[in-house]
């Protein structure tokens, strides 16, 4: 709870936090006026795929920053070590620190969400299964973001690493990973579809919008082929929460196998 | 004394008699046996029980709770007689059996010159069947199935077989294996229906020269189905939100001469889907935001691209199984406006880009060979797989629009982009430090 009440206080005061909140309700809003045109009953789904396609670029960047600042932070200011030398192993602190940055991220980002239902509540048929899903997704894609922001900051030692790292994993999850996957594709068979569906899922962009998209209603997986039945050997949510546990736990065990105490300029 | 001790004992019993459940309904049939030719019936506020066939012209009209419940067993009403008008009435439970001599559904007409108006169908195989029946109008009807991934078991929300020259308006089907299906159905005109979360929006089979206009098809499966069916007209129809592996806004197969006009694709898996098909004129279409805007098999030939805007879809238009060099792009010497896809420039202000646009591209090969490539559309990575392969292999002509349309102005979202350029520029022009701070150090410089 500490840990909590400390993040928040950093938090509010930095603007960090604020501008990521400010570009997410921006966006969200600027979608709002694009969709008005759109249906009463079905904009909804609409409007909730197109936001979920341009708040897709921002919410893992600024994730990633805040997570990786916020632990930095820690080390530039001397804190970690004085928290580290009293009780604390850095284990326990990185997990806490972890709870404080979830707790500060997600709780400004499921208020705005609220509110903004409201506002659509204004110009749509409300689906609330539907938004439920939607919040779900935004808030899986945040956690795993934070924490591997988290453990970017750290094995950082300087706020440019900190920099070149985010933007490497921001640059390898939107591009890399599946260039990788594209490449690849032609070989795929019916043998090997699950490793490759494996692969293909453990981009948390992909398994989130497979996610949202199947548990909206929106896409559907109907007369597949032999292929694709092997593809999608699992549920999309299963595909969701293994790549999160996937990726929480990696990122935790790098974060405190590769940490750094120290932080330079 | 013994009579009247008789009659007393008859008379009692009829109080201990239980009263015949819905008495009223139980007798509808009777009821409707009992009328004359072109009576009116105005039915109560209730549930009657069916079945019922009306086998003589007359009207039916109901209120806002009747309702016509089918013992399951049949059609819950078989119109059998010409020129019966129904209205205002919910019609449900036909029977759903699929080893049946025949195809159950809420209402099925075998006869001509019918009205049905404001009718609720719900639990039926098939909504309402027109069996070889002709000139019949059917609107306002709405027709709810039991949901999107029930395929086998339920019928289709309108099913039209062997019948022409109907209208069907303003009808709203969801949730039915089918919207509405024409099986040789010919001259049937559709107009202003909404039809969601089924396989096909609208499904044509072996049916000519129908009008569809005005429609709105969305999160189907497919949007609407064109099989073996020739000369008909889709104007003014939306096609928005049909996305999954196998979906699509419009499927022409088998399909010729089709006109398929001013319609709106927005947001489907592939826009217009078009095999096996030949002569039909894509006119003024709005394609966009669709994974893939025009997917065009080579099997299909001489068809006429003019004057749609074709925008913002991840891919604009590709060719499928060999060179599609036979379909056209312009007509006379009016292409289509690719919106944003292609920069183009149009310096004497004609209206017509100063050059042709050509569209070459390699992914042709990954989405015929592998299907699990449609899972990539939305992946920023395509762009960049595409750029790769421009050096490596060799890559075929998509289409070439010989005189495409110079970019309408651009509705960009002025504020969003205002906006984030602003915030970018205030973020590098402090310095590369401020990103750190603004992070990071409780938002103080040190």
């Amino acid at each position: 709870m500490h840990y909590i009440w400390k993040e928040w206080k950093e938090n509010i005061r930095g603007k960090g936090l604020w501008l990521a909140l400010s570009i997410i309700v921006l966006i969200s809003v600027s979608i709002l006026f694009r969709s008005t045109a759109l249906s009463f009953d079905k904009g909804f789904y609409v409007l909730l795929i197109n936001l979920f396609d341009t708040i897709i670029y921002f919410i893992p960047i600024l994730c990633l920053f805040i997570g990786a600042f916020s632990i930095f932070q820690e080390k530039e200011q001397k804190t970690l070590i004085m928290l580290l030398t009293k009780k604390d192993s850095y284990t326990s602190f990185l997990l806490r620190k972890s709870l404080g940055l979830y707790a500060v991220v997600l709780i400004p980002i499921l208020v705005w969400f609220f509110l903004y239902l409201l506002l659509l509540k204004f110009n749509f048929q409300l689906d609330m299964k539907a938004y439920f899903i939607f919040i779900l997704a935004i808030v899986t894609l945040s956690l795993v973001f934070l924490q591997m922001g988290a453990a970017i900051g750290s094995f950082s030692s300087s706020r440019m690493q900190i920099i070149g790292y985010t933007i490497f994993v921001w640059f390898y999850f939107f591009f890399l990973h599946d260039f990788i996957l594209l490449s690849f594709l032609p070989d795929v068979t019916h043998e090997n579809v699950k490793l490759f569906s494996s692969l293909y899922f453990l981009n948390p962009l992909q398994s989130v919008r497979m996610f949202l998209e199947t548990g909206m209603g929106v896409y559907s997986f109907g007369h597949m082929s032999r292929l694709l039945k092997a593809f999608m050997w699992t549920e999309p949510v299963f595909f969701l929460l293994g790549n999160l546990l996937f990726w929480l736990i990696t990122s935790i065990i790098t974060g405190i196998t590769f940490h750094r105490k120290e932080g330079f300029e | 004394m013994k009579k009247l001790l008789l009659f007393l004992f008859v008379f009692s019993l009829t109080i201990f008699i239980y009263p015949e459940k819905n008495s009223a309904a139980e007798n509808l049939q009777a009821i409707i046996d009992s009328l004359e030719e072109g009576a009116v019936l105005k039915l109560e506020d209730k549930t009657y029980e069916g079945n019922i066939v009306i086998n003589k012209e007359l009207t039916l009209i109901g209120k806002a709770k009747t309702v016509i419940k089918g013992d399951g067993t049949g059609n819950v009403i078989s119109i059998k007689a010409s020129n019966v008008t129904l209205k205002k009435l919910t019609v449900t439970n036909s029977g759903m059996d699929r080893n049946s001599p025949e195809e159950y559904a809420g209402i099925k007409i075998y006869t001509n010159g019918n009205i049905l108006e404001h009718i609720k169908i719900t639990h039926s195989f098939h909504g309402i069947y027109l069996s070889q029946a002709h000139h019949n109008k059917i609107t306002y009807t709405q027709i709810q199935g039991m949901g999107k991934g029930e395929i086998a078991a339920q019928g289709n929300g309108i099913h039209v077989y062997y019948a022409n020259h109907n209208l069907l308006s303003h009808n709203t089907i969801e949730g039915t294996r089918d919207g509405m299906f024409f099986e040789y159905g010919n001259n049937n005109e559709s107009y202003e229906n909404n039809i969601s979360d089924t396989r096909y929006g609208l499904h044509y089979m072996y049916s000519d020269e129908n009008i569809f206009k005005g429609n709105t098809f969305t999160m189907n499966t497919g949007g609407a189905a064109v099989m073996n069916s020739n000369r008909l007209l889709l104007e003014d129809n939306h096609f928005i939100v049909n996305y999954g592996n196998q979906s699509f806004g419009l499927l022409l197969l088998q399909a010729n001469d089709n006109q398929i006009k001013n319609n709106t694709f927005y947001m489907n898996q592939r826009g217009i889907y078009i095999d096996q098909a030949t002569r039909n004129a894509i006119q003024g279409n709005k394609i966009s935001q669709n994974q893939i805007g025009i997917e065009l098999w080579a099997s299909s030939n001489e068809q006429v691209f003019t004057g749609n805007l074709i925008t913002e879809n991840t891919i604009s238009a590709v060719t499928i199984g060999g060179t599609g060099e036979t379909n056209f792009w312009s007509h006379e010497g009016k292409g289509n406006d690719w919106g944003n896809s292609f920069p183009l420039t149009d310096l004497n202000q004609n209206g017509i880009g100063d050059f042709p646009i050509t569209y070459r591209s390699s992914l042709y090969q990954l989405i015929e060979d592998q299907e699990l490539s449609y899972l990539f559309l939305k992946s920023p990575a395509l762009a960049i797989y595409e750029k790769m392969n421009a050096a490596l292999v060799d890559e075929k002509v998509m289409f070439n629009d010989p005189h495409p349309l110079a970019a309408a102005k651009g509705n960009y979202n002025l504020i969003l982009f205002a906006a984030l350029g602003l915030a970018a520029v205030l973020i590098l022009i402090k310095g590369r430090h401020l990103l750190c701070i603004t992070f990071g150090r409780n938002g103080r410089k040190i």
